[in-house]
C-alpha cells in the first residue's frame, strides 16, 4: 500500500518537479531583467535598388538614436534588382552595400532577389558588410559562410533579442524565386517547418522575432503557429501593413516596397519580457530632413558612370522594328536557350541604336522591366499566340527569332492562314513542343491558349539584350533582316 | 500558377507579380490602377504593390483610391 501511495505520489509529483526544474533552468539562463527597456525596431524591405529615401532614413534613425531609446534597424531582403542604375554598377550592388554599412544597418535577411547577381557575388557583399546575414532556411556551407541561422542583439541594458531569418521558396522546385543558377549548391528548406526548430530560443532570451522574406500570407501562417514570437517583420509580397497587425498575440509587420516606406516598431520590455508592442510605417514620399552625407552618396551612385559606358561598338546605327525586334528576340534564345522568342512591337522604344551602345540606351530601347517568360509551346498554340497578336493591331507585331512566319490575310484583314518555317525554311514540326520565351508583358496581356502557363526566368528582357551584346556577336546580321510577314490576298481559295 | 482576382481564378505564369495577374484580368482595371483610379489590396485588405511577388493560391482585389482614402 505504501508502495503504491509512493508511487502515485512519484507520478503526481514528477511532471511538477520536471517543469520546476526546467522553469528554473529556463530562468537561469535569462539574465536578469532590467527596469523598463524601450525598443524602437526599424525596418525596410523589398528596396530593390530605389535609394533615394536613404537619406530620409538616415535621418529618421539618428534622430530616433538621439532621443536615448534603444535602436535597430532591420533589412528584410530584396535590395537588388528594379533599378538599372543601381544593378549595373560595378561591383553590383555596391550602392546598396556602402548605403546600409552607413546607415547602421543591423541585421539582414537575404530575399530572392538578393540572389541576382550569384553567389559569388553575394559572398564578396556579406564580406563587406557591417551587419549579418540571417536566414535559417538556407544550407550554404562554404558557399555563404557568414549566414547564421539566427542570432541574438543585446541592448545597452542587457536584454537579448533573438532574431531568426526564412526565406520564401517556390512551391515547383523548392528554390527562391531566382534563377535557378543563381542558387546552385545551396540546399533550401520549407520555411514555416523549419520555424518550429526556433521555438527554443524563446527561453533564455527577452525578445523573439522572425525576420523574413515569405511573403504576408505565409507570416500570418507563421505567426499562427508559432505564439512564441513576439514580432514578425515581413517581405517579398510588398505589402503595405500599416499599422502592423497583431495575429495570435504576434504583432506581424512588413513596409511596402521601394522605399516608399520606412516601418517602425517600438517595444517595451518589464520583467523580462515583452508587454506593449506596436508599429506602423513612417511615408518617405515627401519633405522632411536628410541626411546630407547620405544625400551625397545617393547623388554619387545615381551619376552611375557605368550606365554611360559603351559596351558594344556596331558595325551599323541598327534601326527600324524588325531589326531591333530580331536583335531582342535573338538575344533571349542565345542567354536562356530557347527554340523560338518573341517581342511586341509596343515593347521597343526606340527606333534606332546608335553605333556607339551603352547600358542606357539599351535601357531606353527596353524600359519596363519585363521578366523573360518561357512557356512549352506547340506551333498550334503559337499561331493562337501570332493570331491574336495580329488581331490587336490589324498589322504584324511581333518580331520573332528561331522562326520565320507569314499571316496571309484577306482584304478585310480577316486571317486565312498562319504559316511557320524553321531557319532553314522547312516547316514545323507540328508534334514537337518548343521552348518558347516572350516577355512577361506579351505573357500577361495578350490572350491566347497554351497547356503549359510556363514560368519566369528571373531575369529581365533588357539584361539579356546586354548580356548578348557583350558576348561579341555579329551585329551586321541586323542590317537588313525581316522574320514576320503579312501577305493579303483577294482571292483567297475557298476551303 | 492560380491567383484569385475579384474572385476570379486566374492562370498565370509561376513567377508572376502583381502587374501581371492583373493585366491578365483586364485592361481597363490595369489602366485604372495604372492612373491611381483604383489600387490592389490582398484578401486582408492590405495595399500591394504593382511589383508585389505572388504564391499560387492567394487572392487579390482592386478598390477604388476614393474608397480607401480616409474622409477628411
Amino acid at each position: 500500500m505504501k508502495h503504491a501511495i509512493r508511487t502515485m505520489i512519484k507520478a503526481r509529483l514528477l511532471p511538477l518537479v520536471l517543469l520546476a526544474v526546467f522553469g528554473f533552468l529556463s530562468c537561469a539562463s535569462l539574465p536578469p531583467a532590467p527596469a523598463d527597456t524601450r525598443i524602437v525596431i526599424f525596418h525596410s524591405n523589398d528596396v530593390h535598388g530605389k535609394i533615394d529615401n536613404y537619406a530620409k532614413v538616415a535621418a529618421i534613425i539618428a534622430a530616433e538614436r538621439k532621443s536615448g531609446v534603444e535602436v535597430f534597424y532591420f533589412c528584410a531582403g530584396d535590395n537588388f534588382t528594379g533599378n538599372p542604375v543601381i544593378d549595373q554598377y560595378v561591383p553590383p550592388g555596391e550602392p546598396m552595400l556602402e548605403l546600409l554599412n552607413r546607415l547602421g544597418l543591423d541585421l539582414l535577411c537575404p530575399g530572392n532577389h538578393e540572389f541576382d547577381f550569384g553567389l559569388e557575388n553575394l559572398k564578396k557583399f556579406a564580406v563587406r558588410a557591417r551587419f549579418p546575414f540571417v536566414c535559417a532556411n538556407i544550407q550554404a556551407g562554404d558557399l555563404l559562410p557568414l549566414l547564421r541561422p539566427s542570432v541574438v542583439l543585446k541592448t545597452a541594458s542587457g536584454i537579448r533579442i533573438a532574431v531568426f531569418g526564412l526565406i520564401q521558396i517556390e512551391a515547383g522546385n523548392g528554390l527562391p524565386s531566382t534563377h535557378p543558377d543563381k542558387v546552385k549548391g545551396l540546399v533550401f528548406s520549407e520555411p514555416l517547418t523549419k520555424a518550429r526548430e526556433f521555438k527554443s530560443l524563446r527561453a533564455g532570451n527577452h525578445v523573439l522575432i522572425g525576420l523574413t522574406h515569405i511573403g504576408y500570407e505565409d507570416d500570418l501562417r507563421l505567426a499562427r503557429q508559432m505564439p512564441e514570437l513576439d514580432l514578425i517583420i515581413g517581405a517579398h509580397s510588398h505589402t503595405r501593413v500599416d499599422p502592423a497587425e497583431n495575429v495570435n498575440g504576434v504583432l506581424v509587420a512588413q513596409a511596402g516596397s521601394d522605399n516608399k516606406f520606412l516601418g517602425r516598431i517600438e517595444l517595451l520590455v518589464r520583467g523580462g519580457r515583452v508587454v506593449e508592442k506596436k508599429g506602423g510605417l513612417i511615408e518617405l514620399n515627401g519633405p522632411m530632413a536628410e541626411d546630407a552625407e547620405v544625400k551625397d552618396m545617393i547623388a554619387r551612385f545615381n551619376s552611375n558612370p557605368a550606365f554611360a559606358k559603351v559596351i558594344v561598338t556596331a558595325p551599323l546605327a541598327i534601326a527600324g522594328k524588325e531589326a531591333l525586334g530580331s536583335l531582342m528576340t535573338d538575344a533571349m534564345c542565345h542567354v536562356h536557350g530557347l527554340d523560338i522568342a518573341f517581342q511586341n512591337g509596343g515593347g521597343i522604344r526606340l527606333n534606332r541604336l546608335p553605333q556607339q551602345i551603352t547600358i542606357k540606351d539599351i535601357y531606353t530601347l527596353d524600359p519596363f522591366g519585363n521578366q523573360v517568360v518561357e512557356i512549352a509551346m506547340t506551333p498550334a498554340e503559337i499561331r493562337g499566340l501570332i493570331k491574336n497578336s495580329f488581331e490587336k493591331g490589324g498589322n504584324i507585331d511581333l518580331q520573332v527569332s528561331g522562326i520565320t512566319y507569314v499571316v496571309r490575310t484577306d482584304d478585310a484583314r480577316q486571317i486565312k492562314e498562319i504559316r511557320l518555317s524553321a531557319a532553314d525554311g522547312m516547316p514545323l514540326d507540328e508534334n514537337r513542343q518548343f521552348k518558347v520565351g516572350i516577355s512577361s508583358y506579351v505573357a500577361s496581356a495578350y490572350d491566347f491558349s497554351r497547356q503549359d502557363p510556363g514560368h519566369s526566368l528571373q531575369s529581365t528582357t533588357a539584361e539579356a539584350l546586354i548580356r548578348y551584346l557583350q558576348s561579341g556577336v555579329d551585329l551586321n546580321v541586323y542590317r537588313d533582316v525581316r522574320r514576320a510577314f503579312w501577305e493579303k490576298t483577294t482571292e483567297y481559295p475557298r476551303p | 500558377m492560380q491567383i484569385k482576382m475579384n474572385d476570379q481564378p486566374i492562370e498565370i505564369f509561376s513567377g508572376a507579380c502583381v502587374k501581371d495577374v492583373l493585366r491578365k484580368y483586364s485592361r481597363a482595371e490595369w489602366r485604372l490602377v495604372k492612373n491611381d483610379r483604383k489600387a490592389v489590396f490582398d484578401r486582408h485588405g492590405h495595399q500591394v504593390a504593382l511589383d508585389g511577388e505572388l504564391n499560387g493560391g492567394e487572392e487579390i482585389f482592386t478598390k477604388s483610391i476614393e474608397l480607401v482614402k480616409p474622409q477628411p
